[in-house]
């Protein structure tokens, strides 16, 4: 029988230094968090609608549009009193299709916090709509409208909240879980090793300028969920090598567990990443974001199962003396 | 950890069946579909309004509004009780209150008593009394701050916004047969969803319009009078001024109605007698006739104001008394703002006004788009995937890990039909990432057993004690897992949170087929071939 079967051919006993290396991460990895931090608190990150507010109009014209037509439409903004419209075009995977027009009137400064945010908001989204019907008579605001958004500054507000928090209860969620399920240094080592994924996940987003909105958010969770998944599977391992090498000290029962999980952390990033590129490629502008950012984080949850929760219990230190379950 | 007793096999088997029966109709074509004889499950997954387009709207009740009314209206019932009683005491409104000052101690003695019977149970039904509807705070002697209760407000928020879901339902859905999601979110919003909705302008109007209706008795002001309530907003004791949609200018009016919107009994729109122009034709109710009727008689010859949202639509002459219960709004309406007109009223007005916090409308063209994408990036992790398994770990225990994913994709999409979940974009990336991340457990138990094969353990050994070994790992990893897309259902919205519940099914689904379906596979295998060695 045609059977290949690779990992027989893979190494069984690996022997990587990970803990050797552990203070050129340590710093690699400080030198990222203080960068993410700068990052974020220097530029910020580029608000998607769900946070920021505003509106945001997508449509196409009966043709693809010319640099003619996006500089007319450009110019709408000024002219109705709108500010500055961001525009820009969206690619088609369908070679059929006409580019479409993703047209965002940014919020106002005069609106912020305004009571009547909410009806101003409307009232620029039919304006633009109906400026451009006239310039484009063809355009209908129905058949030609892929979608509409628009979000007042109560909501995104909300929304920007509650997505905050939906980070800090499942980070505190965890930790209480792992501590009930091991001790409290591993609880305290795998949150570390999550608040630097998240931490450096925010980074990459400020870099990138990428949009930042709701999906993210849920990337984010998902990140640490895949993380986690990582790091309890390492622990899990020293826990039960702690139990089996008494005698063995604590950086080679550490350095032995990571090798032990090797292989099948690596099995799983390769599948998750099989997925996602998939995702990334194929599933559209709308997903784009979010596989984006969950690629980033299988790679940045591997590196901190491995490079930061384990390292972390060496300066934590383990009760050796008999780990209770 | 290998021994199934018959019984379970057959649990094992039936939950994966009923899982195929609740996921099958997904993939049959509708004719098919409504076909099946009747156990079978027809339900489908439930599209979200993001895949296959439509009109979700997010709506701000204005409660301050109502809230405003009924301390107005409180502070007329306490000044007609005080009067009753002849007890001396101004009432001004500040701000959320009103304050009551007497004349002196004697007053203030008697008063207080009346001012505290006017605080009454909010909801008389409600067991154990429930709260009072004014919060009275003594200031000193004489004087007394009023407030509306906490439970007060609570009371007219909840009965402002089940109103209006009535009045938008009838609005929205005059037939009854439109496809729509209207509930109460939150403490002070409406969500309004319409699955295929393809004039949302038209939706929004409809949203828009109070459609307050009232026929007011005209007040002849002159200019002076008339600009400074216009523009000063200092009118005339009980009276008002309207901007006329003919744009002549403003007109004053009596505030208090003669009819209202609630006392028509039915609307339609119509064309003129005589000049053919559209209308809207009414009728009243018993009472609204009578009222009317009175109002006609005693003033013929004089002019009425029929208001609209604000706005003086007509105000024509009494020619003579009208009481024949029925009667025409002319108001150079056309066909169809005399329809939308009739519409409205016929629905009854909007308690408050409604405010669009959020508005998110796909059309049908990018739904399907996303579909599309989100069916070939599926299949194209899938295949990956599959593949990824086969060359890595073989084709026998490649397949047992693929049935098992393969299994996996069915329970989930059995298990969202049977729960009426809906499949949202967000969605369709939580399976695609299930597929990626449901094989861990399974590479998770592969690998132990590789390793307890190099430790010397023979084959059944050696992968009774890989499961066995491998069963609290895989479980702590998803259990943590399960936490993080717990936390985004209970605290994300919309979209977001059909991403949460594909993500969890699917993380319980994989635990399930990894540790139990996959093993029942191997164990049959291991009795069938009794293998001297693992091909991994």
């Amino acid at each position: 029988m045609f059977d290949i079967s690779l990992v027989r051919h893979l190494p069984k006993d690996t022997t990587v230094p990970f803990i050797k290396v552990r203070l050129i991460a340590m710093v690699l990895s400080i030198l990222a968090i203080i960068a993410s931090i700068f990052l974020f608190t220097t530029k910020n990150l580029n608000y998607g609608l769900d946070f920021k507010g505003g509106t945001v109009w997508e449509f196409h014209l009966t043709e693809s549009p010319t640099d003619a037509d996006l500089t007319a439409i450009r110019a709408l903004g000024p002219q109705l009193n709108l500010g500055e419209l961001a525009i820009q075009t969206i690619g088609q995977t369908d070679k059929d299709k006409v580019q479409a027009i993703r047209l965002s009137v940014s919020k106002q400064e005069a609106l912020e916090g305004d009571e009547n945010d909410d009806r101003a908001q409307q009232v620029a989204l039919r304006s633009i709509q109906a400026a451009v019907v006239e310039m484009y008579p063809e355009v209908d605001n129905t058949e030609n409208t892929l979608s509409v958004q628009v979000l007042g500054t109560k909501v995104s507000g909300e929304l920007k909240r509650k997505g905050a928090m939906a980070v800090v209860l499942a980070l505190m969620m965890v930790l209480l879980y792992i501590w009930f399920r091991f001790e409290w240094q591993f609880g305290l080592g795998a949150v570390i090793a999550l608040a630097h994924d998240v931490i450096l996940t925010i980074g990459v987003f400020s870099l990138t300028a990428l949009e930042f909105n709701l999906a993210i958010v849920a990337a984010i969770l998902t990140i640490v969920g895949y993380s986690l998944n990582d790091t309890v599977i390492v622990y899990d391992r020293i826990r039960e090598n702690l139990r089996k090498f008494k005698k063995k000290p604590l950086d080679d029962v550490l350095n032995l567990s990571i090798n032990d999980t090797l292989s099948r952390t690596i099995m799983t990033s390769m599948t998750t990443l099989l997925a996602l590129t998939a995702l990334y490629i194929w599933g559209g502008p709308g997903l784009n974001g979010f596989a984006f950012a969950m690629i980033w984080g299988v790679f940045v949850g591997t590196y901190s199962s491995i490079f930061v929760a384990a390292p972390v219990l060496l300066l934590l230190g383990v009760n050796r003396a008999g780990p209770q379950k | 950890m290998l021994h199934f007793s018959r019984w379970k096999i057959t649990l094992i088997l039936g939950a994966i069946m009923v899982g195929l029966l609740f996921a099958m109709p997904n993939v049959m074509s509708k004719d098919v579909r409504e076909g099946l004889p009747w156990p079978l499950p027809k339900q489908t997954l439930n599209l979200g309004l993001d895949l296959q387009g439509g009109a979700h709207l997010l709506l701000e009740v204005d409660l301050k509004d109502g809230v405003e009314k009924t301390l107005k209206s409180e502070l007329a019932g306490m000044r007609a009780a005080l009067r009753e009683e002849r007890i001396s005491a101004t009432l001004r409104i500040k701000d959320e209150a009103f304050f009551v000052t007497f004349k002196n101690d004697a007053d203030a003695e008697t008063g207080a008593p009346i001012i505290r019977k006017q605080s009454v149970p909010v909801d008389a039904n409600a067991i154990g009394g429930g709260g009072k509807t004014l919060d009275i705070e003594k200031l000193d002697e004489h004087r007394y701050k009023i407030t509306v209760s906490e439970e007060n407000i609570q009371y007219i928020s909840d009965r402002t916004i089940e109103q209006s879901i009535q009045v938008l339902r009838k609005r929205i859905d005059p037939t009854g047969t439109t496809e729509m999601t209207l509930a109460k979110e939150g403490s002070e919003r409406i969500l309004l969803q319409v699955p295929g909705a393809k004039d949302v302008d038209e939706l929004k109007a409809r949203i828009a319009k109070t459609a307050k209706l009232g026929f007011h008795e005209v007040e002849v002001a002159d200019s002076v009078v008339l600009q400074l309530c216009v523009e000063d907003g200092q009118c005339p004791l009980g009276k008002v001024a309207y901007p006329q949609r003919n744009g002549q200018g403003y007109m004053m009016v009596l505030d208090r109605e003669i009819v209202t919107g609630a006392d028509l009994k039915s609307a339609s729109e119509g064309l003129h007698p005589q000049n053919n122009y559209p209308i809207v034709n009414f009728k009243y109710n018993a009472r609204g006739a009578r009222k009317f009727c009175d109002f006609t008689a005693t003033h013929v010859g004089e002019p009425f104001a029929v208001v609209l949202d604000g706005e003086i639509i007509t105000a024509p002459n009494i020619n003579g008394a009208i009481c024949g219960g029925s009667g025409f709004i002319e108001g150079s309406f056309t066909m169809e703002s005399a329809k939308e007109l009739s519409l409205l009223l016929n629905a009854g007005a909007l308690p408050a006004k409604l405010d669009i916090a959020e508005e998110r409308t796909v059309g049908p063209e990018l739904g399907a788009d996303s579909i599309q994408a989100g069916k070939i990036a599926s299949m194209l992790g899938l295949g990956g995937v599959f593949i990824f398994m086969w060359i890595t770990y073989g084709l026998r225990f490649g397949t047992f890990a693929n049935i098992a994913l393969a299994t996996n994709i069915i329970l989930i999409g059995g298990a969202l039909s049977l729960l009426g979940a809906t499949l949202t974009l967000p969605g369709i990336a939580g399976i695609i990432l299930t597929i990626g991340m449901a094989v861990d457990a399974n590479v998770l138990i592969f690998e132990r057993i590789r390793e307890e094969t190099s430790n010397g353990r023979g084959p059944i050994n050696a992968i009774d004690t890989g499961y066995r070994l491998s069963l609290a790992p895989i479980l702590d990893a998803n259990i943590t897992t399960l936490i993080a897309a717990l936390t985004l259902y209970f605290v994300g919205s919309g979209p977001i949170r059909g991403f949460a519940v594909t993500l969890s099914i699917g993380i319980v689904m994989s635990v399930f087929t990894a540790v139990v379906v996959a093993r029942l596979m191997t164990s049959t295998w291991l009795r069938r071939a009794r293998p001297k060695k693992l091909p991994i």
